[in-house]
């Protein structure tokens, strides 16, 4: 008995090969930890999967110049696990550990966590907060986005059926402190919260990032110093209401979040 | 290239090697329980949340109802059949009937896969830790108590006879 959809496999030997292939109905196989279940499901039926796991090309973590490199191939335990990521960027290793189980950081990928523009990320808030881009390729050319061009809404990112996010690249410079805190019952957040200390074009701000909660996350700047309530600013966000609580319940977990989160960011400072 | 139906693969599961061609969509679940008849591995949610189906493939912990067969092309996979050495339960294993960490029993070959992975990474890992790494790993029957204590238990014995 098979639980997947019939397929064909594809197993490219290097980037260029798999750009040829990808397609609308020949997509990109990653980790595979959202793409099989969507297929398990029905709701995607591709003819043919193009396997990108013996793809060394797409593993690799770089620093160039102050921003760290990551391959659209990397896996939130690889990154965990990087001596050049805990380096450079502490608050993504601390982040990435409490992604899923330890099975789905074992196979799951960032950038796939990006392309399915899953709701209740953890991924996804850290790297906007972050201000990290992508770096999409297809046969044909290239592009670069930001998080917040990339994620339209949610399962909805703004990839091609031809391109392939082979790249993250993430500024690490100008980062004073960093902290994540999620509130989880289940399989995933029901909110988490980043809040960072950071100077931007010459400017100092403290940012603050909801995600999880609502379809997108929500990136708010504020000056150092600005009194931020939480309970106001989650009076502005639109949770959405499942089997994890309501409206009501999760506007009120997030409030409480955001003020600890930023609770914590001050414990940081020396 | 063209794109194949039936892949072609040589694996070594708990030890001995297995070569055939699999289905391009089997699963490793599929592989193992209708192909090579080892029925220890489970499956049940299917998406990667229960942790029944848990294997090791070259000693990282993967759900086995979400990971391709075709994969495990030269490869090393551990399922719960091969925690044993030689008719010998495994420190894990023993602790687990003695503290009895099992009830009906569906959801201990995960377990004990996955505590197996970690005691491998963390040897003289704390409760905390325990029950972090396990927390996809879904027991109906124990409350969990006892699988963190035998745990605890395997580590210490692990550490002793190291």
């Amino acid at each position: 008995m098979s639980v997947l959809p019939p397929f064909a496999l594809h197993r490219p030997q290097s980037v260029d090969e798999a750009l040829g292939l990808i397609s609308f109905d020949d997509m990109p196989l990653g980790g595979g930890t959202e793409l099989l279940l969507a297929m398990r499901m029905r709701v995607l039926r591709p003819d043919t999967l193009v396997n990108l796991k013996q793809l060394d090309e797409l593993k690799s973590i770089r620093l160039d110049g102050s921003d760290l490199v990551i391959g659209g191939g990397v896996t939130h335990l690889a990154a965990s696990e990087s001596a050049l990521v805990a380096e450079h960027l502490p608050i993504l290793p601390k982040v990435l550990l409490e992604v899923g189980n330890p099975r789905v950081r074992a196979s799951g990928t960032l950038a796939g966590n990006l392309v399915f523009a899953e709701p209740k990320s953890d991924v996804i808030p850290i790297l906007l907060a972050l201000d990290a881009r992508v770096h999409l390729r297809s046969a044909s050319g290239s592009r670069q986005m930001t998080i917040d061009e990339f994620i339209i809404g949610p399962y909805y990112c703004a990839r091609e059926p031809e391109e392939l996010l082979t790249e993250i690249r993430i500024p690490t410079a100008g980062i004073a402190r960093a902290v994540y805190l999620k509130y989880q019952t289940m399989e995933r957040p029901t909110v988490g919260v980043a809040a960072l200390d950071m100077e931007r074009d010459g400017t100092e701000r403290r940012r603050v990032v909801i995600g999880a909660v609502a379809e997108t996350p929500t990136l708010l700047d504020f000056a150092p110093g600005d009194q931020i309530d939480g309970a106001a600013i989650a009076a502005t966000i639109e949770p959405i209401p499942d089997i994890a609580g309501s409206a009501r319940y999760k506007r009120h977990v997030t409030g409480v979040y955001i003020d600890r989160a930023v609770a914590a960011l001050d414990a940081e400072r020396p | 290239m063209t794109a194949e139906s039936a892949i072609e693969i040589t694996t070594f599961v708990n030890g001995t090697e297995q070569s055939g061609y699999v289905p391009a969509r089997a699963t490793v679940a599929e592989y193992l329980r209708d192909d090579l008849g080892l029925t220890g591995t489970k499956t049940s949610c299917e998406m990667e949340v229960c942790g029944v189906c848990s294997v090791l493939v070259d000693g990282r912990p993967v759900s086995a109802c979400a990971a391709l067969a075709a994969d495990l092309d030269g490869t090393t996979v551990t399922t719960v059949e091969g925690l044993a050495e030689e008719g010998r339960l495994s420190h894990l294993q023993q602790a687990f009937i003695e503290k009895s960490a099992a009830q009906c029993g569906f959801c201990t070959p995960g377990f004990l896969i996955m505590a197996t992975a970690l005691l491998a990474a963390n040897p003289d890992p704390t409760r905390h830790e325990i029950a972090e790494y396990l927390d996809g790993n879904i027991c109906r029957c124990t409350g969990y108590r006892p699988i963190i204590e035998a745990v605890e238990l395997a580590a210490t014995r692990m550490r002793e006879s190291a």
